[in-house]
């Protein structure tokens, strides 16, 4: 039994590169076509593709998984959110005030909706500092906010020290200061973007959120005109009042105005839409006794970005509202599963084994995460999860294996399995990826996550079928397939290692902020790799291009990604900071002016 | 660890910490992007090398990968025990991508090879030293307190050269002097063995100086020997001052091994009769120039240097009578050496610390050879320029 059982692996494995080599490619091209429109979660495009890949499932003997008849695992999302006119009436003694208009007022896309009504308390920055962070910034110091309405300044204090900001901006997120004000009690938050910041007085776009419901506080932006009655109430000007907080003396307190109260009414409308996965399984060839955890599950989210639209997108300005056709994300990985399932359904299987397809991987792991919420299968019996994101694109014989840290023997496993397969590996124990991965290592599954590296037609209408490297993502396929070979014949399950997020990975409010850069998040470099700079922006102008590795940001040194994405907060919009950059073997320096992120 | 650690222990320190902090200084190569644009570079990587591949993932670091005399087989020292921090001896197959330890699992070991026509395996170890275990757990809880050891070679004066046989799992023990014995390779015929000893340092009254130099740097006293492949009719071949090993054999019987000079800062290939005798010397380079390997074709020799950096190591090539000047055959950052080409020449082995991140301290790649390359390459340099006074 045993012998005929590795004769039917060699000779799939011998076999995988001759049919396989036309099979990923039909996969790849067929999904990446005009005719699936970039495969948007919830849209038409992701139907057909779905459609396409139930019946590749079928053609293979693939079955619905236990306890479903289907093989699509629909979940819902919020597809956008919109302001539905949301008003604010401020009065002042008799003098009353109302604005209305997007322009004067705009619901953040997190509020609950309703009306609430109360006095005021301005509170500053809106930022608490944990105490576990040891460093005594609390905005709410000394305010009795319980059923206030709040008012915060957006960002967080501009002259500050450099250290100071580091540590504000981790907390200045809005999400992080509405959710303050409504643990002390405020019946709702106003934000207002001070004159001394960038984007002075505007209100603060919608972004793009997920969620599906409010946060549980009514909270809007407003413009610096609808803000003008209420600091005029309390006789202050709020340019003064800014530029004593934008110190960050943590001493500098913000005041009640029990001379004005607001009415505030938000009304957001989110579009609930409906995302599917695809998942089926192909059951073990014997009876699964004697074995740890009877399940592996390989996976690629099969969505992309449609015709750009959601924010994500990387297009020029002229391509933004074509076809992203995402061949190599995720294409490639989708086919990848696709082509392992195919092998699989031919040998000999001691577990069985999940084909998972996800959706609305590029809203935010949506398909991924609703899977591990209430997984139709317990997450607890499978031995694995394997997942392909980008894998289309080898480039020199490298290929990246990432999530290595999540069980003490993947390097085993990967080392073995590659004598035979023969890439330039490169593995990442990080398992806090953007992509899947992440969602089963929250779920505490061994997992890893394969990827080729980022590349100039990263999110942009350009990612198409034929710049696909074919020969070798068969390879990658028949590397996977005796991966998951030795998993599946292995009577002990991996352990599962939870591995620490390194660092914080900082505050949102860096984002205000625009470099132009796109870091290569594939690279293990000492440094920051450029995996590209985006077109017109301030690293392109910079004389920054793909390749250079940034060591020095403003005089900070850049190790990684995270060191990066730290410094970044300490930058100012509209000042020159000198970067340092190695271009090859050559060291050389530039001076690059961050621009303002709407 | 031989060839990489036969570099006096002062030296290795200096690899090693550069290693470490080389984004300050240069980018560590490996990611695709910056190499790409480095196209230039690459391509002449290229030249000779394709392919390139990693081949051990597992563990902190690995190196020394010797070919099975049949091609199908390596065997190399890695640091992959859980419960043992230092290099333990492992065989990998080729065709099944399965690894075993045939060293005994306690100790340090480094230096292994196998003995042709046999079911022998060669290698160092001090298994035998009592106190194995305690070093190993004390390197454990050093590690365990989050500290970085900059890594050293310590030259442990309790290594003998021993065989495990692959048929019985015996293992023999061939050295019992005091001193480091290491760094052995075998005759084609498997008869005999080259090795590496720093016995000198211990079987005679060192001067003062002599015991300072002990202290500061024991490779100093290390000389080639030979003995049977039994471990009987040891015998010193070399006499100069500096630290000579990584003996090799060649196809045409000689013994192929490196120098160094007194400082410890230069060495070059040297070859010699197995008595000792007509001792020539085949670079010389102006640099550390070591670990050489012949190739099959018995027309060159690969090693490799730091000519172009202290730091940075290179694989280089050289003509078998040294006449000419040595041909660069990495482009890589950081160290590349140890190479070893396959029993058929199409393909060489070497240690690399070109991956960073968990590959940083090196591990082992392979790669297809381009003979024909290396030879029109060969027959292209330039005379050999001279740099000894």
């Amino acid at each position: 039994m045993r012998k005929t059982f590795a004769l039917a692996l060699a000779v799939a494995l011998v076999a995988v590169p001759s049919f396989a080599q036309s099979r990923t490619k039909t996969h790849v091209t067929t999904l990446a076509s005009d005719k699936f429109e970039g495969r948007l979660t919830g849209s038409p495009g992701e139907k057909l593709a779905a459609d396409y890949l139930i019946s590749e499932l079928k053609r293979i003997g693939a079955k619905p998984l236990p306890g479903m008849t289907d093989f699509r695992m629909p979940f819902t999302f919020t597809a956008g959110s919109k302001d539905g006119g949301s008003k604010l009436t401020v009065q002042h003694g008799t003098t009353v005030t109302n604005f209305d208009g997007p322009g004067n007022i705009l619901a953040t896309s997190f509020s609950d909706n309703g009306s609430t009504s109360g006095t005021i308390v301005f509170a500053g920055y809106g930022i608490v500092v944990p105490d576990s962070q040891g460093f005594g910034y609390d905005s709410y110091q000394g305010l009795d906010v319980k059923d206030k309405i709040v008012v915060v300044l957006r960002y967080f204090p501009e002259d500050a020290d450099q250290k100071t900001r580091a540590i504000l901006a981790r907390y200045a997120d809005l999400r992080y200061k509405a959710q303050a004000a409504r643990q002390r009690g405020a019946r709702g938050l106003i934000v207002v973007t001070g004159p001394r910041s960038p984007n002075a007085g505007e209100v603060v776009p919608m972004s793009f959120d997920t969620a599906i419901a409010g946060s549980g506080i009514v909270a809007a932006s407003i413009a610096g005109r609808a803000a003008a009655p209420i600091f005029a109430a309390a006789k202050k000007e709020l340019e003064a009042v800014q530029k004593e907080l934008d110190s960050g003396n943590p001493h500098v307190a913000g005041f009640a105005i029990p001379e004005a109260s607001v009415t505030i009414t938000t009304n957001v409308i989110r579009e609930q839409q409906t995302g599917h996965n695809v998942v089926a399984y192909l059951p073990a060839t014997g009876r699964v006794v004697g074995v740890g955890k009877p399940w592996i599950g390989v996976g690629a989210h099969y969505d992309h970005l449609g015709k750009g639209g959601a924010g994500n997108s990387l297009a020029d300005k002229a391509d933004l509202n074509k076809i992203h056709h995402g061949a190599d994300d995720n294409a490639s990985g989708t086919a990848t599963v696709l082509a392992i399932g195919e092998a699989f359904s031919k040998l000999q299987r001691r577990r069985n084994l999940l084909l998972a397809f996800w959706s609305g991987e590029e809203l935010g792991l949506l398909g991924s995460n609703a899977f591990v919420t209430r997984p139709p299968v317990p997450l607890d019996e499978f031995a694995a999860y394997l997942n392909f994101d980008m894998v289309g694109r080898v480039n020199d014989n490298k290929l990246t294996v990432q999530a290595t840290g999540t069980s003490a023997m993947w390097p085993k496993l990967l080392e073995q399995a590659n004598v035979a397969a023969g890439f330039d590996l490169t593995l990442q124990e990080d398992p806090y990826q953007p992509t899947d991965v992440g969602s089963f290592n929250t779920a505490s599954v061994p997992c890893l996550t394969f990827f080729t590296g980022a590349h100039q037609e990263y999110h942009k209408p350009s990612d198409t079928a034929d710049k696909i490297n074919y020969e070798d993502l068969d390879r990658v396929v028949e590397f996977a397939t005796a991966i998951v070979k030795r998993l599946s014949d292995s009577v002990e399950a991996p352990q599962f290692t939870k591995v620490e997020q390194k660092t914080d990975t900082g505050g949102r409010a860096g984002l205000r902020l625009f470099t132009g850069t796109i870091p290569d998040y594939a690279s293990d470099v000492k440094g920051l790799l450029l995996g590209g700079v985006i077109g017109g922006g301030p690293a392109e102008q910079a004389g920054l291009a793909k390749g250079d590795v940034i060591i020095e940001i403003a005089g900070q040194s850049i190790t990684n990604i995270y060191d990066y994405t730290y410094a970044l907060e300490l930058l100012k919009i509209g000042q020159p900071a000198r970067v340092v950059y190695m271009r090859g073997k050559e060291r050389r320096e530039t001076m690059l002016t961050p621009a303002a992120r709407k | 660890m031989k060839r990489v650690t036969s570099v006096p222990a002062v030296f290795a320190v200096i690899l090693v910490a550069v290693v470490s902090v080389a984004g300050q200084s240069q980018p560590q190569s490996g990611a695709p992007p910056t190499r790409t644009v480095r196209g230039g570079v690459e391509s002449q990587e290229r030249n000779f090398l394709n392919r390139i591949r990693r081949l051990t993932v597992d563990g902190k670091r690995a190196g020394e990968g010797y070919w099975s005399p049949d091609g199908k087989r390596l065997v190399f020292q890695s640091e992959r025990d859980a419960a043992n921090p230092f290099y333990q001896i492992y065989v990998l197959d080729l065709s099944t991508g399965d690894t075993r330890r045939i060293s005994p699992g306690m100790g340090k070991t480094t230096c292994a090879f196998f003995r042709p026509n046999s079911t022998e395996i060669e290698f160092a170890s001090t298994h035998l030293d009592p106190n194995s275990l305690k070093y190993q757990k004390d390197e454990l809880d050093f590690r365990a307190s989050g500290k970085e050891r900059r890594y050293a070679w310590d030259y442990d004066a309790s290594m003998d050269i021993f065989t495990y046989d692959e048929k019985t799992g015996a293992i023999k023990q061939l050295t019992t002097a005091k001193g480091y014995d290491a760094e052995g390779g075998y005759s084609p015929d498997g008869q005999w063995i080259a090795f590496s000893s720093m016995r000198d340092a211990y079987n005679r009254t060192l001067s003062a100086a002599e015991r300072k130099q002990l202290e500061l740097d024991p490779s100093y006293f290390a000389e080639v020997y030979i003995m049977k492949a039994d471990g009987s009719g040891q015998k010193r071949l070399t006499t100069e001052n500096g630290y000579d090993g990584g003996t090799f054999f060649t196809r045409d019987g000689r013994i192929v091994w490196r120098h160094f000079e007194e400082n410890g800062l230069i060495a070059n290939v040297w070859t010699m009769k197995p008595d000792g005798t007509d001792k020539k010397q085949i670079t010389d380079f102006g640099s550390m120039s070591w670990a050489p390997y012949e190739h099959p074709s018995g027309e060159y020799f690969l090693f490799a240097s730091n000519k172009l950096g202290f730091e940075n190591f290179e694989v280089f090539m050289v003509d078998k009578a040294g006449l000419k000047e040595p041909v660069r055959i990495t482009y890589s950052e950081g160290f590349d050496g140890l190479p070893v080409p396959s029993p058929d020449g199409t393909q060489l082995a070497w240690t690399s610390s070109r991956a960073g991140g968990t590959g940083a301290a090196g591990q082992i790649y392979l790669a297809q050879w381009n003979h024909e390359a290396a030879m029109a390459a060969l027959k292209a340099a330039g005379p050999r320029v001279k740099h000894t006074k």
